[in-house]
């Protein structure tokens, strides 16, 4: 990339410090502790989840949400910190979710997390929950300065940094891809365990027409509801046999619920491809780090691939226990927060459903 | 709704971690905190009597949450000094 190299304003910690991260803006309660060593390297002590999964064809909604994360909350932490084999007293700060996400269950965590902090007199830190998704792929792949592709069921952004701000070079216009694709989930029945979005992956799978779909594409940002409004239509189709079963010898033009989810993950995994491809000519970037719940599904990674192989670049991909929301990207993101100097007062410690990724200032990076 | 506690400090406590967040209909709820010796006292007035019963199961549900998380932790908080 041009410019000179800026030294980062973060320098080697002179101790060990801890972090306690708590998540829980949607279906995934996470709790996870991290340990930031003088030699500049994090490691995860611990990262426990434990997700909220609804029965098939039904989404979670926010007043349930909240009820499971209520329920889970203290198993999670105290199963955290005995798996990292410290005490909430060795932590430095405790860093929880202060959004995006949804209100009630971000509420709920947020309430353990103040009287966590009040019980052991540790300073509390919020935490844009995209911005963990980022700190937490960029140190697991140490990529050096990607573009980020963030695709999770809330969100779908496409990310670069530049002077201490988490620039949006493109996101999608009305819904996220991993609800697009959850939501189809629930359309044709399948079930939420482990995650909607692994079930559509294999599905897809077993896929063997592409069927056409609108590919929607705006400039650098992407709409989905239109797709998913006409994928769902084409299970209404007189063609569609939800049973895998062909009426008879003349039933030729026939498609099958796996092919629907074929043709949908090929349609919008190659919109977000052209959308990442579009970021990374404009800014001259080689390397690109997908994080968030569906840069879990290898398709995407492949296709991915492709294109930056074409480009001569290289994809930086976890696995889904730091892809799918966890407590320690929430760690790991407050942490490098907190050594800048940045705290949470109590009086601020509030959770709001729409935090924009560019409002938060990455003092960490040069 | 007077809530008792094991201490004032706990008490105190849960005044604090509830009072961060704000009623969702501030000029329909009003809702006053305090706390008498061991006891978190609040006191709601609503315009409806649906909002009293939305309100009051929101607060007990949170301070529901606060009670169990300091029942889980609030030992170990104290075995330390900090």
């Amino acid at each position: 990339m041009p410019g000179r190299v800026r030294r980062s304003p973060l320098k080697s910690p002179e101790r060990a410090y801890l972090a306690l991260g708590l998540e829980g803006s949607a279906n995934k309660l996470g709790a996870g502790v991290i340990k930031h060593d003088v030699d500049g390297s994090s490691t995860v002590l611990s990262n426990v989840r434990h997700t909220y999964i609804t029965p098939p064809g039904e989404g979670f909604l926010p007043r349930d949400t909240a009820l499971h994360h209520r329920e889970w909350a203290l198993k999670v932490i105290n199963d955290a910190m005995k798996n990292a084999g410290v005490s909430i007293h060795d932590v430095d700060c405790i860093c929880y979710t202060k959004g995006p996400g949804m209100g009630a269950p971000l509420q709920s965590v947020a309430l353990v997390a103040r009287t966590l902090s009040l019980l052991y007199q540790k300073p509390l830190v919020g935490v844009n929950h995209c911005v963990g998704h980022i700190e937490m792929g960029r140190e697991i792949t140490g990529a050096q300065n990607p573009v980020v592709l963030y695709v999770s069921g809330g969100n779908t952004q496409v990310i670069a940094y530049s002077r201490q701000c988490y620039r949006i070079f493109g996101e999608t216009l009305d819904i996220a891809v991993g609800n697009c694709l959850d939501r189809f989930a629930r359309v044709i029945n399948l079930s939420n365990d482990p995650s909607p979005g692994y079930n559509i992956e294999q599905e897809a799978k077993k896929g063997r027409r592409l069927l056409p779909l609108p590919y929607a594409t705006k400039g650098m940002d992407v709409s989905l509801s239109g797709i998913l409004t006409s994928t769902e239509a084409l299970t209404l189709d007189k063609r569609f046999r939800a049973d895998n079963q062909t009426r008879g010898p003349e039933d030729q033009d026939v498609f099958t619920p796996q092919d629907l989810c074929f043709s949908l993950q090929e349609t919008v995994f190659a919109m977000l491809v052209e959308i990442t491809e579009r970021a990374m000519a404009h800014i001259g970037s080689k390397e690109v780090l997908i994080v968030g719940g569906v840069g879990s599904n290898e398709r995407l990674q492949q296709m991915m691939g492709i294109m930056a192989h074409e480009r001569g670049g290289r994809v930086f991909a976890t696995d889904e226990r730091f892809c799918i929301d966890n407590g320690i990207m929430i760690a790991q993101a407050g942490l490098l927060s907190f050594r800048m100097g940045h705290q949470t007062p109590l009086l601020k410690s509030t959770c709001t459903q729409r935090f924009r990724t560019d409002e938060v200032h990455v003092a960490w990076r040069a | 709704v007077r809530i008792p506690f094991a201490t004032a400090h706990h008490a105190s406590i849960a005044k604090q971690v509830i009072e961060v967040d704000r009623e969702l209909q501030p000029q329909a709820v009003k809702r006053v905190l305090e706390v008498q010796d061991d006891v978190l006292v609040a006191t709601f007035s609503t315009l409806t009597v649906r909002l009293a019963r939305l309100t009051l199961n929101a607060f007990l549900e949170n301070v529901d949450l606060v009670v169990r998380t300091i029942s889980e932790f609030g030992a170990d908080s104290e075995r330390r000094p900090t």
